[in-house]
């Protein structure tokens, strides 16, 4: 049962609230998640602290080397955005995926990371981009690697009850990459994904100079399969070597049987599958930007 | 309890609420606006959409203090008096209803469409539309009642 | 003629709809009404000990707890009242849609956090979860009161089958097995309980049979029929899903107890996880055919899991065992089918009603021999299928019109097929969208019955009046039957029926709102019946409406209104009989309706992913009286046939339900139907029926799912051994993981 339902005015003002009411307050941007887990009982804050209307957090920009987005902006929003469209296809691709029109238009891309569900079309592609999220506390703000904040399923090691994300932010793909989002899911839309993967191929020529992979939800937090990117650099971009990156990025997979989303052993098989088809998809994206 | 002040289909509301309650509760059991409807009250149908200043949500997980000082639309405001709405009128030609229960989620669903994107492909209305369920009519008439709006909205103005 | 008939009239209730001020169960509120929420069971099986309510009855705002010692006459159920309306100290649980209290309180939440605080103490008792372990001697018994748990045993024995195997030169086999389903009509359970003006306990709600739930009720309340009333408003879907009672009778009972409003609105997860479902079926089949194509015998083994209570089992068995064979000629066929309790879900009446799961199963066997015989699919077929005067395998003599071959040959030349004499060539199906995706195609044939069967006396009654002008003239017409529109449009069929009877224009027509103190028993609205037996007592009444009139105006009686009633019996022209209890030989249905359909697939072959390209459907509904809204049925029931095919499947671990909500439980979005559709309407008239009408409801959805699984195996090789085809199945069989 929500007591109080606040709009902060500025992040100041959001961290101040929270501040004030010592652990009982929490921060909510669309609440397409939060509402849920209130009504469930999953939720033990009393005070919502709404910062859907602070001045500045909307904005989708490029500065110095970076691209930028509030924590007010939603997946629609991004998919919709022809600067993430240009500078980084792979996250209006995933943002594009997530559940329906209408939860696209109050969902938000912060959001969805904080709450730090695996099954996060976002973050998986927030992982590929190596992002980071402005953490602002009443003590100043700091930088921190998505990888450091997903910690476990529904573990995020942002204190929703004294800290706030107010942006996420990354390095553009350079113009020769090319990209891949492959989703398995039970349907076509209104659906959590079975298993994302997100790749980012750069070449040259028909080398490979660098891959980027990331993989949900199939592990407790997405992840970044290390190894097959490793593998795969300087090698020349072909079918047996993707076919070998999938077969590494799926040693590293460790899903638990779903009654609802599939088997171990399914989802496990198709993390060789996706990736290998990421892989070469992203490969023909950069031979034709090439 | 809690004040909202909003504007609904035109009129100015005034309202103390819980300060969890959902749009869709306020809509439907404060102002009797039966209209938005609620199937699966996790904003996995479409059932309950409305329009918040023009973007369509689904009203079943927005909270209400989320409408606070901003324009709510809903299927009561589309009609006026007797006369359908183009889009009304579509899904009435396209016989586009069965049982009806999905049916003013999917027409604010196409408004926000249509609205966005006055000229639709079919690939666009099904993509428009897909955060909507229906158990009765397999799509297709609801399909052809987006398309035929959207071709006599596109001829009103023409006009 | 008014030309009602087979023209597209405007659905008569979609203005209203379309505005949105149509009213739902959950739209209604009443002056002083209290909310109540039910207290479910918590275990799937279990002696309860002790209930607990001082914790909840504490809670600011509860006004009353009412529990079994409440209810006059505890047990409820259609057909066989089996079940307890609430479950008391002692008592057992049988499955977790069991009942233990409701709580009555001032608002919604209040009875909501109320209920969480009812405390009850239970014993568990094994959980039966498989009809297989079930069906064995000295298993726990989910009803302590039968000698086992099979609730029903059919056989039937028709000619002799080893001797129709030995005239076979192939023979095939197979299992499959189909899932729990979920109706997942959009509205949810809701509605209100109150005292009317007249003292009578009244109930709006949806529902498929209301004064059946008036005959329940009122025996729950041990009240008259008289003092019981059921108003029925918008009903948001109900695909079998309302044939029985959920919440009308707790409904009437907090009325009953209360003396005063009573409302309910039940969420998605209740919705889901409290009411029945589709039967899951077992099926082991065996065919022969001779090398020329011609089937020589079948024998069948099918189990259907009950659930916890009988509801409908019964009559959903036997109709699985009459459609068990298809819709196809055999001289020796052999069946025996069963239907056992379990401690799962209850199961029921979902579109189809036992027609719905054999199709898989035997539409594969189809194919299976005429992939041994190389023979065309669409050609062993059309050797096989039955036509007018042909004898089932209950022995019975097909009659009314059978258009099953018509609907194949034109579904297959629709989708490409061509035909050189008795030839039939399969059309080629296009390049795959990508290199490890191959298409398939795949037919299947179904048939499905109209109107109860079986000798059960199916009727309906309707009430005509008619209002005149000084001419003599019809001013307007009025039409009162209890036949509820669920969605199907019954209303609109009606009103075309009567019209084209009476020779007026539709818009004179109107259709009383249902309401048992004032609209007559219609019967249900399931087995695809009301156009077909509600029609034809529409029709009745109206042309003896019209022959009232004749005489009012030669007697110039100066009288401007004119009613008359009419019951139609089924029976009257189509005489139905139940199963031999030996031989299982009957005459069982009253008229029918056939369908076939044809689905193009692709399949990836390295994830198991399917999509449905395309999809052509042609039914044979006799004579079509609203064009618009048999497109609407067929799509609607294709659309449920996909579902069952590729996506849906309720899923139960030791019987507590694990797909409890809309995002667990899969129904098939926009983008997952097949981007075409075409429908065509083969029109065979049963002279019967309505100006030549069937009924339409239940066989689009039929053929659906084995179109698509046999589709899948024309593309992959691979025979699934279950459905839904979901990609993890169709990626293990293509990987041999069993
Ligand atoms: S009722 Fe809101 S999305 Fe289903
Ligand atoms: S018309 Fe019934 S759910 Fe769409």
């Amino acid at each position: 049962m929500w007591e109080e339902y606040l709009f902060a005015n500025s992040v100041e003002h959001a961290l101040e609230l929270l501040a004030r009411y010592e652990g009982r307050a929490q921060l909510i941007a669309g609440g397409t998640d939060l509402v849920l887990q209130s009504q469930r009982g999953q939720c033990p804050a009393t005070v919502m602290v709404d910062i859907t209307r602070i001045p500045g957090l909307n904005r989708i920009e490029e500065r110095d080397g970076f691209i930028l987005i509030g924590a007010q902006v939603t997946h629609a929003q991004i998919a919709a955005s022809p600067l993430i469209r240009d500078k980084a296809p792979i996250l209006a691709m995933a943002c594009s995926q997530v559940g329906g029109p209408q939860t696209r238009n109050a969902g938000t891309l912060v959001g969805n990371v904080v709450n730090a569900q695996p099954a996060a079309d976002g973050a998986t592609a927030l992982f590929v981009l190596d992002a980071e999220l402005e953490v602002a506390t009443q003590e100043g703000r700091r930088w921190e690697p998505i990888s450091h904040v997903y910690r476990g399923v529904g573990v995020c090691t942002i204190n929703a009850c004294r800290e706030m994300v107010t942006a996420v932010r990354f390095k553009p793909l350079v113009n020769a990459c090319g990209c891949s989002y492959q989703r398995l899911a039970r349907r076509k839309a209104l659906t959590l994904p079975t298993l994302v993967v997100a790749v980012v191929l750069e070449m040259t020529g028909d080398t490979i100079k660098a891959a980027r992979i990331a993989i949900g939800p199939v592990a407790p937090t997405p992840y970044r399969a290390t190894d097959a990117e490793a593998h795969l650099v300087g090698k020349k971009a072909e079918e047996s070597v993707f076919a070998e990156a999938g077969q590494l990025a799926a040693a590293k997979a460790k899903p638990r049987d779903s009654l609802i989303r599939g088997s171990s052993e399914y989802r496990t098989a198709m993390v060789g599958v996706l990736v290998r088809r990421a892989l070469a998809e992203a490969a023909q994206e950069c031979h034709r930007r090439g | 309890m809690q004040t909202l002040e909003m504007n609904v289909n035109g009129s100015d509301v005034r309202l103390e609420i819980h300060p969890d309650e959902t749009l869709a509760e306020v809509l439907r059991d404060r102002l009797g606006l039966i209209g938005t409807k609620i199937a699966c009250g996790e904003g996995e149908c479409g059932a309950c959409t409305v329009l918040i200043d023009g973007v369509a949500v689904t009203s079943c997980i927005t909270p209400a203090m989320k409408a606070h000082g901003r324009r709510v639309t809903t299927i009561e405001g589309l009609s006026r008096d007797t006369e359908l709405h183009v889009i009304q009128q579509a899904f009435v030609d396209s016989t586009a209803s069965q049982c009806g229960y999905c049916t003013p989620g999917f027409i604010m669903a196409t408004k926000a469409l249509l609205d966005a994107n006055p000229n639709p492909t079919r690939e666009d209305i099904m993509h428009g539309i897909s955060g909507n369920l229906c158990r009765c009519t397999g799509y297709y008439q609801i399909v052809d009642a987006v398309a035929l709006a959207a071709k006599r909205l596109a001829e009103e103005g023409r006009k | 003629m008014s030309d009602a008939i087979g023209t597209p009239q405007a659905r008569l209730d979609i203005a209203a709809k379309v505005k949105g001020t149509r009213k739902y169960p959950q739209d209604f509120n009443m002056e002083g009404q209290l909310w109540a929420a039910v207290v479910w069971a918590a275990h799937p099986h279990a002696i309860v000990r002790r209930i607990d309510t001082s914790a909840a009855e504490a809670v600011p705002g509860v006004v009353r707890i009412i529990t079994s010692k409440d209810v006059p006459v505890n047990s409820y159920g259609i057909g066989i009242p089996d079940q307890p309306v609430l479950v008391g100290e002692g008592e057992k649980v049988r499955w977790v849609g069991d009942r233990i209290a409701i709580v009555v309180a001032q608002d919604l939440r209040t009875a909501h956090r109320a209920r969480d605080l009812v405390r009850v103490d239970y014993e568990p008792l094994p959980v039966l979860t498989d009809v297989f372990t079930a069906m064995k001697d000295g298993a726990p018994l989910v009803h302590e009161n039968r000698p086992n748990n099979i609730l029903h045993h059919i056989p039937i024995r028709k000619g002799n089958v080893e001797e129709g195997f030995a005239q076979a030169d192939v023979i095939v086999e197979g299992e499959v097995a189909t899932p729990f389903v979920e109706h997942a009509y959009m509205q949810p359970e809701a509605g209100i309980g109150y005292i009317d003006e007249e003292g009578r306990v009244t109930v709006i709600a949806a529902a498929q049979w209301p004064h059946d739930d008036l005959h329940q009720i009122a025996r729950m309340l041990n009240l008259p029929e008289d003092q019981v009333r059921e108003i029925v408003p918008a009903v948001g879907g109900a695909f079998g899903g309302r044939e029985d009672m959920y919440i009308q009778h707790l409904l009437a009972l907090c009325a009953f107890v209360m003396r005063r409003p009573i409302k309910m609105v039940w969420d998605r997860e209740e919705s889901i996880t409290h009411t029945g479902k589709r039967h899951p079926f077992y099926f082991a089949y065996k065919v022969g055919a001779k090398r020329d194509g011609t089937l020589t015998a079948v024998k069948i083994r099918l189990i259907s899991d009950a659930g916890a209570y009988a509801s409908t089992s019964i009559p959903v068995l036997n109709n699985a065992a009459s459609f068990a064979a298809g819709p196809y000629k055999y001289p020796h066929a052999h069946v025996d089918a069963y239907t056992v309790f379990t401690n799962n879900a209850v199961t029921m009446a979902m579109r189809g009603f036992g027609a719905t799961q054999p199709p898989v199963m035997y539409e594969r066997m189809m194919d299976q021999l005429a992939e041994a015989l190389q023979m065309d699919p669409v050609e062993f077929r059309l050797k096989n299928l039955l036509g007018d005067g042909d004898i089932t395998i209950t022995g019975n003599a097909m009659w009314g019109g059978v258009g099953i071959k018509e609907t194949l040959r034109q579904a297959a030349i629709a989708a490409g097929w061509r035909q050189q004499g008795d030839r039939w060539i399969k059309p080629d199906l296009g390049q795959p969208s990508a290199p490890h995706k191959k298409r398939g195609i795949g037919i299947a044939c179904a048939y499905k019955n109209v109107g109860y069967s079986f000798g059960f006396d199916d009727k309906s009654e309707a009430e005509v009046i008619l209002r005149l002008r000084d001419d003599g003239s019809i001013a307007s017409a009025t039409v009162k039957t209890a036949a509820v529109d669920v969605g199907q449009g019954v209303t609109t069929a009606l009103a075309q029926i009567a019209a084209e009877a009476l020779g007026v224009p539709v818009s004179r027509v109107r259709v009383a709102l249902i309401d048992t103190a004032d609209t007559p028993n219609a019967g249900s609205s399931s087995a695809s019946r009301h156009t077909y037996i509600t029609g034809n007592a529409v029709y009745g009444a109206c042309k003896a409406a019209l022959e009232k009139r004749e005489r009012i105006l030669l007697e110039e009686t100066g009288e401007m209104t004119v009613s008359a009633k009419y019951l139609y019996r089924g029976r009257s022209r189509r005489p139905t009989t139940a199963y031999d209890p030996v031989t299982g030989q009957c005459n069982p249905h009253i008229s029918y309706s056939y369908g076939t359909e044809i689905a193009l697939v692709e399949v990836d072959l390295e994830t198991g992913e399917t999509e449905v390209l395309k999809m052509w459907a042609a039914h044979d509904a006799g004579k079509v009286v609203n064009p618009a809204m048999y497109f609407g049925q067929v799509a609607g029931g294709v659309h449920m046939g996909v579902g069952y095919g590729l996506t849906e499947e309720f899923i139960m671990e030791n019987g507590v339900p694990r797909t409890r909500r809309f995002s667990e439980y899969f129904i098939p979005t926009v983008l997952d139907m097949p981007r075409e559709l075409v429908s065509l309407a083969v029109e065979v008239e049963d002279p019967t029926g309505p100006f030549g009408a069937k009924g339409l409801g239940e066989t689009p959805t039929l053929p659906t799912a084995a179109a698509i699984a046999n589709a899948i195996h024309d593309a992959t090789g691979v025979w699934l051994k279950r459905i839904p085809a979901t990609s993890e199945m169709v990626w293990r069989a293509l990987h041999g993981k069993g």
